[in-house]
């Protein structure tokens, strides 16, 4: 035993990927999109959304946030490739979209009958190896139908963020990366649930950008503390200290 | 067969060796039909092709053989193409068209290259081959096999001034052609422009699976056709033929015209056979389908496909188009659009819906900008405004924003409205608006985030 823990640990930087250590972030062989919100970045194995594997966000109800917080990923789709939104619930709004400087020739809206033709659709999107990131929103799956998308994530190597109500946080799902999303003043809160990493010790406030480059409006002149580690996260030994949270102004500039 | 009935028996014979024998009319017109499909597919061997009705086909292969690998592997391909478009066929090889024809009818199978082995290849065949040559009348022949001659090689025997006075002058002619001692000019066949096949299926279906696979046959002929002119399609027509007994009774259309549009010029039949999958597995059959038929024109040359002698992986599998059009074909082309902002200063108004262009993906494509709002906009718009309770003063952050006017889109066009931004209970924020007009109701319209 203590052989094999010498030898993990003299292991050269080639093999990082291939050994994970419960107590650090796993190496992605892969890097990650970035999310254009460098506090999120830094929580994530890879710097950025997983490219290759399924996210998950859980959202209380449509508008939380979650368009505000693919903003950057959809304004970077590179070209020659498209972003698509299969079901959204709502209709997405153009002169905000373009505002935001979302390529909106780029942005392929899917509208579904069903969850099985969105789910289709989300397959064909992986498989066509055309697209930069994939949005699906899907009200309810059945945990073999997430593994298919999650194959086909995983053959295809690009970006399938699933949305789904909060209420399926406490369903199993073959995610790597599971988030649920809350608004608070400023911007969203962000509860990392599952990632290949330890346990978040809090919840991530990430300010969302404003039309305009002016402070978001109702934003708190002092954002509240984290709140103390949520209940699941304490069990960990290794608490991992909140970074502290950069001026609007920054973080603006980046999402930019 | 198995009771006696052969190739060449009268009507009346061969009812009387089975009483209960099927006859089917000879429909030469569907023959030759059928013919000028293989040749327009067999455009993909070699581009000299010449139609030798009723039943034969000459390629001229000469050419071909070093991009197919040699004589074996080309007649490989040749046959398993055949078998892919339902047919089967048998070959011969040989150095003028007339041996060919004779070998292929006499010795199927035999490949001969060189004229040197002509003689001893033509020599055992039979001489009844000659009998389906217009040019030999029958007393030719009846002349010939009461002389004693069998075979070829007994008529080359024969003294040449004694048989053209006996008015068999044609038959030398044929084997002079053959032995390759006169020249055989053939007239090339010419492919149509504008392709057309059709295939009556064995009996009427209305299952996609049978469709599916008929549709293959059609497309191996297409895929040939395609490949003889170097050019690619970028639409075609599947036309579904109903049974004629059903569409008459039930009062249906006789047929049903699916127009598949492929998303990018393109010659690639898994694309053409994927998105017709998604067509027919869409479409609703009133009646069993009883001929499949396939249409295509206005084909556009095509380069091959560019291939990266160093980046084989970043040159394929990356096609804008074909998601397009597949999504298209199953979801229907109104539930898959691109947005763009529209000039106009009401919020439901500000906003089309376009038809995605895979072409404008490309890094060159310009981007049309509308002007845009300097003051914020939501990014989800509700498509109606939904009433909701006066929000109470604090929670009113940003506005009033007074947006008005649209008389000339009618009353529903009409607006008054002073919008704000507001924030929910939750914090997120949201869109809302106080009608200027009689009741002053507010209304949400939108969500920030």
């Amino acid at each position: 035993m203590a052989a094999l823990a010498t030898l993990a640990s003299h292991a050269p930087s080639s093999l990082d990927h291939l050994i994970w250590r419960g107590d650090r972030l796993a190496t992605a062989t892969a890097p990650g999109l970035p999310t254009g919100h460098a506090l999120l970045d830094a929580a994530l194995p890879g710097g950025g959304w997983p490219v290759g594997a399924l996210t998950e966000l859980l959202v209380p109800h449509a508008g939380v946030g979650e368009l505000g917080l693919l903003l950057p990923v959809l304004a970077r789709t590179p070209a020659g490739r498209w972003a698509v939104c299969i079901a959204p619930p709502g209709q997405p709004y153009a002169p905000a979209l373009a505002a935001a400087g979302v390529p909106l020739e780029r942005l392929l809206m899917v509208q579904a009958e069903s969850p099985a033709h969105a789910r289709w659709a989300a397959r064909q999107a992986l498989n066509s190896h055309s697209c930069g990131v994939i949005l699906l929103w899907l009200a309810d799956a059945d945990m073999g139908a997430l593994r298919r998308l999650q194959l086909a994530a995983e053959e295809s190597a690009t970006t399938l963020i699933l949305i789904r109500p909060a209420s399926a946080a406490s369903q199993p799902s073959p995610a790597v990366l599971r988030v649920a999303l809350a608004s608070c003043s400023g911007g969203l809160e962000l509860r990392i649930l599952k990632r290949r990493g330890p346990q978040l010790a809090g919840p991530l406030g990430i300010d969302l950008p404003w039309p305009g480059g002016a402070p978001r409006p109702g934003r708190a002149t002092h954002p509240p503390r984290p709140t103390a580690a949520s209940p699941q996260s304490s069990i960990h030994a290794l608490v991992r200290p909140l970074p502290a949270r950069p001026g609007p102004a920054s973080l603006h500039a980046g999402a930019q | 067969m198995a009771r006696g009935v052969a190739a060449g028996h009268s009507r009346a014979g061969a009812l009387a060796l089975a009483p209960d024998l099927c006859l089917i009319e000879r429909d030469l017109r569907q023959e030759l039909a059928t013919l000028t499909d293989i040749a327009s597919w067999a455009g993909c061997f070699t581009p000299s092709i010449s139609l030798d009705p009723p039943d034969t086909l000459l390629l001229e292969i000469e050419a071909s053989l070093r991009l197919f690998g040699g004589l074996a592997p080309l007649c490989d391909a040749i046959r398993a193409g055949l078998d892919e478009l339902g047919f089967t066929a048998q070959l011969a090889v040989a150095p003028t068209p007339l041996a060919a024809r004779w070998l292929a009818r006499g010795a199927a199978g035999s490949l001969l290259q060189t004229p040197a082995g002509l003689p001893d290849a033509l020599a055992p065949l039979p001489l009844g081959l000659l009998a389906h040559e217009n040019t030999v009348g029958a007393d030719s022949l009846e002349l010939l096999a009461g002389i004693g001659a069998r075979c070829m090689a007994d008529v080359r025997r024969l003294p040449r001034s004694g048989l053209a006075r006996r008015q068999a002058g044609a038959v030398i002619t044929l084997l002079d052609r053959a032995y390759g001692v006169l020249p055989d000019p053939r007239p090339w066949f010419v492919p149509p422009e504008h392709y057309s096949s059709r295939l009556p299926l064995p009996a009427p279906s209305d299952q996609t699976d049978i469709l599916l696979f008929g549709l293959r046959r059609l497309l191996a002929g297409l895929s040939g056709w395609l490949d003889a002119r170097q050019a690619g399609l970028e639409r075609f027509t599947l036309v579904l033929e109903f049974e004629r007994l059903g569409s008459i009774h039930r009062g249906h259309e006789a047929e049903s015209r699916i127009e598949i549009v492929l998303g990018a010029l393109s010659q690639d039949m898994a694309r053409f056979q994927l998105l017709t999958r998604e067509h027919l597995s869409r479409k609703a059959l009133p009646a069993p389908v009883e001929a499949l038929r396939l249409e295509a024109d206005a084909p556009r040359p095509m380069a091959p496909p560019r291939t990266d002698f160093f980046d084989v992986q970043a040159s394929e599998d990356n096609d804008p188009g074909l998601l397009l059009a597949t999504l298209r074909a199953r979801l229907g082309n109104a539930a898959v659009h691109c947005l763009a902002p529209h000039p106009d200063h009401r919020p439901e108004h500000a906003w089309r819906q376009t038809d995605p262009q895979a072409s404008a993906l490309q890094p060159g494509a310009a981007l049309r900008t509308a002007a845009l709002p300097s003051a914020p906009r939501p990014l989800w718009l509700l498509p109606e405004p939904r009433p909701i309770a006066c929000p109470a003063p604090q929670n009113i952050l940003a506005g009033p924003e007074r947006i008005e006017s649209g008389w000339w889109d009618g009353n529903d066009g009409e607006i008054c409205r002073d919008y704000f931004v507001a924030r929910r209970q939750d914090h997120s924020l949201v869109w809302v608006f106080r009608d200027s007009k009689a009741p002053h109701g507010w209304f949400l319209h939108g969500y920030f985030s």
